[in-house]
C-alpha cells in the first residue's frame, strides 16, 4: 500500500516537473521585453522588480545577474537599480549550494550598500538591515542590521504611515532577539502590534517563547527558503 | 535456482546472557577505551612548505578503525590507523574479555606513514579466499596489501597485487561486483592524484583544493580494482563506468539497492553531488544519480546502508554539514523500491548532526529496528573561530578556491569543534529519537570513523569511535532488558569466502528483517562482517533465508541468542 502511494507521488512529481518546465520556458520568453523596460528606465523600482519576479518564474538567475551587472555598469548612479541587483542575488540563494549562498548574500549586501551610498532611502535601509539578520551570529552583523533598521524606523516616523512600515518593526524586534535582548524585542513587536493591529507576523512572534521562538526563527531565517523580495507593496497600497 | 533447505546449528560456544523480551529499556554504554587497552592517540600529518597549515587541516580525516577477526578465534579484532610521519597504526587482538593486546609489532602491519604517504583508512578482507582475513591499508599514496600468514603475522604483497597506483585515497570497501567469487576493491579518492607531501610539486601546482565549494569536479574520483584471482588486481575503473566521476569522494558504500542480486554503489562526495551507480551485471555500472536521487551541492561525508523501516529494501544514510553557518541537513534516502529514493531525514528526525562524519546503523537495543550513531566535529581548538576568517576569503571577488595559497591559516582556531555526538534510537521504523546523553555517548571529540561489533559476543553491539588528533573511545553496550538476538558468521564457498554482499532475511512471528554482509560501509571504519539481528520479544524464528552472492539460496534453522556459523551450501555448519 505504502509503495503504491510512493509510486503515485512520484508520478505526480513527474507531471509537475514537466509542467514546471513549460512554465519556465514561457517565462524565459517574457524576459527580453522586461529587460528592455529596465534599460529604458533603470531607476524605476517597479520595472526592475517586475523583471525579477519573471526571472524567478523562469529560474534564469545567471542571465539576470549578468543583465544587472551590465546595466549597473551603464548606470552606476541608479540607486534603485543597485537595490534590485542586490535582490537578484537574494533571489538566487535558495537555488544555490550552501557555500554559494554565502557568496550571493555577501554580493547582495554590496549592492544594497551601493544603493544606500547613492540614496539612503527607507527601502534600501530596511532591505540591508533585514539582510544582515540572515547572517549567523558568528559573523557579528546583527548590530549592523539593527543600525539600518533603526535608521529606517526614524525615517518612517517622519513619514506618513504606510502598511509596509510594519516590516521594520518586525525585523527590528527580530534583531534584538538575535542579540538576546528578549525584552527589547518583545517591546518592539508590541509597539508594532499597537501600530498595526492584527499583524500575523507580529502575533506569531509574541505568542512564542524560548525554544519555540528559536525554532520559529530558524524557519524564518532559513537561507534555503525563498524570501519574498517583491516590492509591490510599495506601490499597491490603497 | 536450487533452494537448499538445511538445518545447521553448530554454535560458537561463546555466548552471553540470554536475551529477554524487549520492553524498550534505556540504551546505555560505558566508555572503556583505556581499560580495554586501545586508547592510543591519532595524529594528523604535519606538512612542510607552502600551505602546510591548510593541507594539515584538509587531511585530518584519517582517523579510522577496521574490525575483523584476523585469527579466526571467534572474536572481532581491531585495526586503528594513525597518520603522521613516524607514527604507526595499531593492530589490537581481542582477548575475549573486552580487553585487547597490541600485536602490531609481531603482525608487522603498523607502517605506512612515510615521507611520501599518509595512512588514511583500512579494510579487512580475504582477497585470496584462504579463510584468513587479509589487510588493506589505504593512503594518500599507494595502498598497502598485507597477506595473512595464518600465524599472527602478515606479509606485504602490494607489489605482486598490482595495486600500486598513486591516489589520495580516503575510503575503501571490498565487494564482489561481478559475483565471480572473488572480492574486488573500490577506493574513494579525495584530492586529485598529486602528492601533497611533495613540497616542490605543491609550489609548482598549488591548485590541489576544490575548484568550487558546491560543485567541485577536480577531486580524485574512485578507483575500482578487479580481483583476478591469482593474487593480482587490475584497474577496472574505466571499464566499469566510474572514470567519469571526478568528484571529491569521501566515502563509498555498497549494497543491493534494487534487489536484483547485484551489488550497487553509492558515493558520498564533499563539495558537490553524491552519486549512485547501479550494477548492470556484466561488469559495468550505470550512473543513475539524476533519476534516483537527483544532483546535490552538499558536503557528503558518509555512506551507510540498512533497511531502517524493515520494508525489505535497503536505505542509505549520508551525513552532510549542518551548523550555525551552514544548513545542509543529512540525507536518509528511503528506498522507494523502484530505483528511486526519497530523502526522509527531516521526517525521521535524523537531519541535523552538525559537522557529520561517520554514521552507522546498528540495532543497539535488539528490538529489530536499526538505530543510528553519528559522529561529528571538525576541529576543537582555541575559542577563536575560523569561520569568519574563512568567509572573508570565500567572499573575496575572483578568489581561486583551488589554490592552497588562497586559504587563510587556521593555526589553533576552532572550526565546528566540540560537537556532541548523536545516537538516534529507531522508535517505530519511521521516526528516530536522539538519546546520546541518556545513552552516555554524547562526547564532544573530533570524531571520524566508527567500527561496530559485538566485541564480547554477548549479542549486544559495541562500537569504537576513532577521533582526529585525539584518543579513540570504545563504548561497551551495557543496555539491560534488550531483546533476543541472532548473529550469523557466513562462510562463502562458491561465493567470496567473507560472504560480503550475502543477503540474510530473518522472519519472526512479528517481523521480517534483512541485512547484508558489510564490506566496509561507513566513513573511516569497517564494522563486523557478522550479521546481527535484534529480535525484540520474539524468542522464536520463523525462517532464516540466505541469498549468497553466487546466487545460491539457502534456508537454515538457527538458535536464538547465539552466534552461528553458516557455510554456503553445507548440510552441516562448520565450527
Amino acid at each position: 500500500m505504502r509503495r503504491v502511494l510512493f509510486g503515485a507521488a512520484i508520478a505526480a512529481m513527474l507531471v509537475v516537473a514537466n509542467g514546471r518546465a513549460a512554465v519556465q520556458n514561457a517565462a524565459a520568453d517574457a524576459l527580453a521585453p522586461l529587460e528592455a523596460a529596465v534599460e529604458a528606465k533603470p531607476d524605476d523600482l517597479r520595472a526592475a522588480n517586475d523583471y525579477r519576479m519573471a526571472v524567478i518564474q523562469a529560474g534564469q538567475y545567471d542571465r539576470a545577474l549578468a543583465f544587472f551587472q551590465k546595466t549597473v555598469t551603464a548606470h552606476p548612479a541608479s540607486a534603485n537599480l543597485h537595490l534590485n541587483y542586490g535582490f537578484e542575488y537574494v533571489d538566487k540563494i535558495p537555488a544555490a549550494g550552501s557555500i554559494t549562498q554565502v557568496i550571493l548574500a555577501n554580493n547582495a549586501l554590496g549592492e544594497f550598500t551601493k544603493s544606500i551610498e547613492i540614496q539612503p532611502s527607507w527601502i534600501a535601509l530596511y532591505t540591508r538591515g533585514n539582510s544582515y539578520l540572515f547572517w549567523p551570529r558568528i559573523f557579528g552583523r546583527t548590530q549592523l542590521g539593527i543600525n539600518d533598521l533603526e535608521a529606517a524606523l526614524k525615517m518612517q516616523r517622519a513619514d506618513k504611515k504606510h502598511s509596509y512600515h510594519v516590516r521594520v518593526l518586525i525585523a527590528l524586534g527580530d534583531g534584538y532577539w538575535k542579540l538576546d535582548d528578549f525584552a527589547k524585542a518583545t517591546a518592539t513587536w508590541k509597539d508594532g502590534l499597537a501600530e498595526f493591529p492584527d499583524n500575523p507576523a507580529l502575533k506569531a512572534r509574541l505568542s512564542k517563547q524560548g525554544d519555540d521562538l528559536k525554532v520559529f526563527f530558524d524557519g524564518v531565517y532559513d537561507a534555503n527558503k525563498r524570501v519574498d523580495t517583491s516590492l509591490k507593496d510599495l506601490w499597491s497600497e490603497q | 535456482m536450487k533452494r537448499l533447505v538445511l538445518v545447521c546449528a553448530a554454535v560458537l560456544a561463546i555466548v552471553g546472557p540470554r536475551g529477554r523480551a524487549a520492553e524498550n529499556g534505556p540504551i546505555t554504554f560505558e566508555e572503556i577505551a583505556a581499560k580495554a587497552g586501545v586508547s592510543v592517540r591519532h595524529h594528523t600529518r604535519n606538512f612542510k612548505g607552502q600551505g602546510a597549515d591548510v593541507l594539515h587541516m584538509f587531511t585530518s580525516g584519517g582517523a579510522s578503525a577496521a574490525v575483523g577477526d584476523y585469527d579466526n578465534d571467534g572474536f572481532d579484532d581491531l585495526f586503528v590507523t594513525d597518520s603522521d610521519e613516524g607514527t604507526t597504526s595499531h593492530l589490537y587482538h581481542n582477548n575475549g574479555n573486552l580487553t585487547f593486546t597490541d600485536v602490531t609489532a609481531k603482525a608487522g602491519v603498523g607502517g605506512g606513514n612515510d615521507a611520501s604517504s599518509i595512512v588514511a583508512d583500512a579494510l579487512w578482507f580475504d582477497y585470496d579466499n584462504d579463510g584468513w582475513r587479509d589487510l588493506l591499508v589505504v593512503r594518500f599514496g599507494t595502498p598497502l596489501l598485507y597477506h595473512n600468514e595464518h600465524n599472527g603475522t602478515f606479509k606485504n604483497v602490494t607489489a605482486q597485487s598490482g595495486m600500486t597506483t598513486f591516489g589520495n585515497t580516503i575510503a575503501a570497501i571490498a565487494f564482489d561486483y561481478d559475483n565471480d567469487g572473488r572480492l574486488d576493491v573500490l577506493l574513494g579518492n579525495y584530492f586529485k592524484p598529486q602528492n601533497l607531501l611533495d613540497v616542490s610539486g605543491i609550489k609548482k601546482d598549488p591548485h590541489v583544493l576544490p575548484n568550487d565549494l558546491d560543485r567541485a569536479v577536480n577531486g580524485g574520483g574512485v578507483t575500482l580494482w578487479h580481483n583476478l584471482g591469482n593474487g593480482r588486481f587490475e584497474d577496472a575503473t574505466k571499464k566499469a563506468g566510474f572514470a567519469g566521476h571526478t568528484g571529491w569522494t569521501l566515502d563509498v558504500g555498497h549494497g543491493d539497492f534494487n534487489n536484483d542480486g547485484l551489488q550497487d554503489v553509492y558515493l558520498a562526495c564533499d563539495y558537490g553531488t553524491d552519486r549512485i551507480f547501479f550494477n548492470n551485471g556484466d561488469g559495468t555500472f550505470r550512473d543513475a544519480t539524476e533519476k534516483s536521487i537527483g544532483f546535490d551541492t552538499k558536503k557528503g561525508m558518509n555512506v551507510d546502508v540498512g533497511d531502517y523501516d524493515n520494508d525489505g529494501w535497503l536505505d542509505i544514510y549520508v551525513t552532510n554539514i549542518t551548523d550555525e553557518y551552514m544548513k545542509e541537513c543529512n540525507m536518509l534516502w528511503h528506498n522507494n523500491a523502484d530505483g528511486t529514493f526519497t530523502d526522509l531525514s527531516r521526517e525521521t528526525g535524523t537531519c541535523e548532526t552538525l559537522w557529520g562524519w561517520s554514521a552507522k546503523f546498528g540495532d543497539y537495543d535488539n528490538d529489530g529496528l536499526l538505530d543510528l550513531f553519528v559522529v561529528n566535529g571538525l576541529r576543537s581548538g582555541s575559542p577563536d573561530n575560523y569561520i569568519p576568517v574563512l568567509v572573508n576569503m570565500i567572499t573575496k571577488p575572483g578568489v581561486d578556491f583551488s589554490d592552497v595559497n588562497s586559504w587563510p591559516e587556521i593555526g589553533k582556531m576552532s572550526w565546528s569543534g566540540y560537537q556532541k555526538k548523536k545516537l538516534f534510537r529507531n522508535v517505530d521504523g519511521h521516526t528516530f529519537k536522539e538519546i546520546s546523553a541518556l545513552a552516555g555517548v554524547d562526547n564532544d571529540r573530533d570524531g571520524r570513523g566508527i567500527a561496530v561489533s559485538d566485541f564480547d559476543n554477548d549479542g549486544r553491539l559495541e562500537f569504537l569511535q576513532a577521533n582526529a588528533d585525539q584518543t579513540p573511545l570504545l563504548y561497551h553496550n551495557t543496555s539491560a532488558g534488550v531483546g533476543h538476538w541472532l548473529e550469523l558468521k557466513l562462510v562463502g564457498t562458491r561465493s567470496n569466502r567473507d560472504a560480503i554482499g550475502a543477503r540474510v532475511t530473518v522472519k519472526t512471528p512479528t517481523k521480517t528483517m534483512i541485512r547484508e554482509v558489510d564490506g566496509g560501509n561507513g566513513y573511516a571504519g569497517q564494522s563486523s562482517q557478522r550479521v546481527h539481528f535484534g529480535l525484540g520479544p520474539d524468542a522464536r524464528i520463523t525462517s532464516v533465508h540466505i541469498r549468497w552472492p553466487s546466487g545460491t539460496q539457502q534456508d537454515v534453522t538457527v538458535p536464538v541468542d547465539k552466534i552461528t556459523t553458516i557455510t554456503e551450501g553445507a548440510a552441516t555448519a562448520s565450527k
